[in-house]
């Protein structure tokens, strides 16, 4: 047998294989932040009239073994694309990416999205300008999030990652596996009442809402648990005429939820609930007062001198706004003790 | 000017899209507690402002303390909240809003955002960026202020401000003086004015919105769990972004009382610090009031000698050059402790109404039948 003689095969990298191997690069789980969806579909409905999608950078950040990514920000990037050729501003992609890692160091490139369910050959070519070396995502593979957003569909997410494909260099610089990788949409504590105002638009005709004040969400919080009292209820009195069909899982799990409730004393309750409703009032009451007398002691700085008087009175007028203040709030803070002595 | 281009439309409220309140509470939460800036983008349609864009204004980097200006000397808090007038961060604004432009986003300059903790926002900086970005440009710009602590608590506070005509005006003399104070009649209640905001969404939004599954589920039926776990587990119910957010229903009174009771300390402080300066400059003003007129007295008294002696006076108004008078401190941070003490005392009303609605809420269901 001759000692040169080997068939060089090219095997792309399945994701079965790569995620048992060794430690590897690829994410196995990209969450995506909302704010980073929504900019992306801002960009698709600001794009110009002629071009089918467009593209932008991801940024987020990556766990430290890669496998986990998370994608927390975005920004569009130029591109005009045609039959034959893509054109990607790239020296615009790299000074946006300096600026955007100015604001949030932490932040790091993570991919590149469209607004296009589409994987073509131009998607293979990004894909392997954004996971290049240097620049790129390198060792990491770039993540690809594709928003479809063609009207009267669904909008439609999905992730890839990529591995090289193609037997000569050539062909491997226009071609790659996109590999669908699964993707949540996740959303922080804080973010929790915007989104709920923004689907609060949801249904109104002219896609705007007003804020709310905290009563008024008090009070919707209030329906909503009423609403979903008043299902259980219904249910749990169906299963109790013999109409629904009862779950044994569902009434563990009331039991449990019943179980929760506290077992106190009513004097405790009592007590407690009239320590704080005073505590409250009081606090209310105080703020109040303070706003009353330094409005007081302003308007009596500023006043004394169109009465015509001296400066010497100006000044003793105000010296007597501000004990007055001091004598309130130590009324308030007697108020306070005679009320708790009462409990 | 200013004033002119203010009267013509004024600006009735302001319309921020989703993407934009988003961004801002992002970017809040993560410099939490530093407040966070960032520049808005967007256009001004007659008396209504969108926003429809936002970037964050890099967190000034202590490091290049050597190299930049003055506000990179102090803290944290007041670094972040200098941003906006940062030099460096003009430039960034700059390119950054010629970067957008590029991808067809609205490019002009509305306005700034700043996050903030328990409304305790009324301050010089504040003041000082909103008149930054009031003077310049075409003046329709708003300050929006991102409540995160209240933001929390679970209702979205997030409020734009402007300053007020009047107040523009005495801050371009810059003085607050008592005597202009008398005479523009300017109280802390004129310092800023607020505007309704309303948040907007995208079509393509709204078809996104509309697609994820809401919670609770139609009233149509369900496969029952099999078992607790599953029931405890069903990504369904656990992790659904629009699920009916009840954290407002939170019973936590005391954190908030203590903060808000801390603040209004911090405040009379102030007010303290601002009154003693007056105070004191009174009281400087009457001695060297005393002074000259000691002076005068004694000038008329040579000159009526000077008379009898047939010799020609001595110019009586010479204690101009002799005595110098004190200047009157700034009022304008009196003012502000005043606005800022003003914005506690809301919150807290809002607060105690809400809270004495939870607390009989709590009361009622935990003694029945003993509510009074």
């Amino acid at each position: 047998m001759g000692d040169n003689n080997f068939l060089h095969l090219a095997r792309p990298l399945a994701p079965a294989a790569v995620s048992a191997a060794a430690p590897s690069t690829a994410p196995v789980s990209v969450t995506v932040q909302p704010q980073a969806l929504f900019s992306i579909l801002d960009h698709a409905s600001r794009r110009p009239a002629e071009q089918e999608r467009v593209i932008g950078t991801l940024l987020g950040t990556r766990s430290e073994d890669g496998t986990e990514v998370e994608i927390r920000n975005c920004y569009a990037v130029p591109h005009t694309e045609t039959a034959e050729q893509v054109e990607v501003d790239m020296d615009y992609q790299k000074r946006m990416l300096e600026l955007h890692l100015k604001a949030a160091p932490k932040e790091v490139l993570i991919g590149w999205y469209a607004t296009s369910s589409e994987l073509n050959t131009f998607s293979a070519l990004i894909q392997n300008f954004y996971s290049q070396q240097g620049e790129g995502t390198f060792p990491h593979p770039a993540v690809h999030l594709t928003v479809s957003t063609i009207a009267g569909q669904d909008v439609k997410a999905d992730t890839y990652i990529s591995a090289p494909i193609g037997v000569t260099a050539e062909r491997a610089a226009d071609s790659c596996l996109f590999i669908p990788v699964p993707h949540e949409i996740k959303y922080g504590e804080a973010e929790k009442s915007g989104l709920e105002l923004i689907a609060g638009a949801r249904d109104r005709e002219d896609r705007s809402q007003l804020l709310q004040t905290d009563i008024e969400t008090l009070e919707r919080a209030i329906e909503q648990v009423l609403e979903m009292l008043e299902r259980v209820s219904n249910y749990v009195s169906n299963v109790l005429d013999e109409e629904a069909e009862p779950s044994s899982a569902l009434g563990q799990f009331l039991m449990n939820t019943l179980s929760l409730a506290p077992k106190v004393d009513p004097e405790s309750i009592e007590k407690d609930f009239n320590n704080h409703i005073q505590d409250v009032l009081l606090v209310s009451y105080l703020a109040n007062t303070i706003r009353t007398q330094i409005d007081l002691s302003n308007r009596l700085a500023t006043a004394a001198l169109t009465m015509g008087s001296g400066d010497g009175n100006n000044a003793n007028a105000e010296q007597k706004g501000e004990r007055k203040d001091r004598q309130q709030n130590q009324r308030q803070g007697a108020g306070q003790g005679g009320r708790r002595g009462e409990q | 000017m200013a004033e002119v281009s203010i009267k013509d439309t004024p600006l009735k409220e302001v319309q921020i899209e989703a993407l934009c309140v988003m961004r801002i509470i992002k970017h809040a939460t993560q410099t939490f507690p530093t407040p966070a800036t960032g520049f808005l983008t967007g256009m001004d349609i007659n008396s209504q402002l969108q926003v429809t864009n936002t970037f964050p204004f890099p967190a000034a980097v202590p490091e290049a303390s050597t190299t930049q200006d003055q506000y990179y000397q102090a803290d944290a808090a007041s670094l972040a909240a200098a941003a906006p007038r940062a030099k460096s961060n003009v430039g960034y604004q700059a390119e950054m809003i010629k970067m957008v432009k590029e991808v067809n986003v609205d490019a002009q300059g509305v306005g700034w955002y700043i996050s903030t903790s328990m409304g305790n926002f009324v301050s010089q900086n504040f003041i000082e960026n909103q008149f930054f970005f009031q003077r310049a440009a075409d003046e329709k710009t708003v300050a929006l202020v991102f409540d995160v602590s209240r933001t929390s608590q679970g209702s979205l506070s997030l409020k734009a401000y402007r300053l007020s005509p009047s107040f523009i005006a005495a801050y371009k003399e810059g003085k607050f003086t008592t005597e202009s104070l008398q005479k523009s009649n300017l109280r802390y209640q004129d310092i800023l004015v607020e505007l309704p905001v309303q948040v907007h969404n995208s079509h393509l939004l709204t078809a996104f919105l509309h697609q994820i599954p809401q919670q609770p589920p139609q009233k149509t039926a369900l496969d029952f769990p099999t078992s607790l776990s599953e029931l405890s587990h069903d990504p369904n119910i656990s992790s659904n972004p629009l699920a009916p957010n009840l954290d407002s229903l939170d019973l936590s009174i005391d954190p908030f009382l203590e903060k808000t009771c801390d603040l209004l300390l911090d405040s009379i402080e102030n007010h303290q610090t601002e009154q003693n300066n007056a105070q004191y400059y009174q009281r400087s003003l009457a001695r060297e009031q005393a002074k000259i007129q000691q002076w005068q007295q004694k000038r008329k008294q040579e000159n009526v000698l000077r008379a009898q002696q047939k010799q020609t006076p001595l110019p009586e108004d010479e204690w101009q050059k002799l005595f110098k008078l004190p200047q009157e401190p700034s009022r304008l941070e009196s003012l502000l402790v005043g606005r800022q003490v003003e914005q506690y005392a809301r919150q807290v009303d809002g607060f105690s109404a809400v809270v004495s609605g939870k607390m009989f809420g709590v009361k009622g269901n935990l003694l029945p039948g003993e509510l009074a």
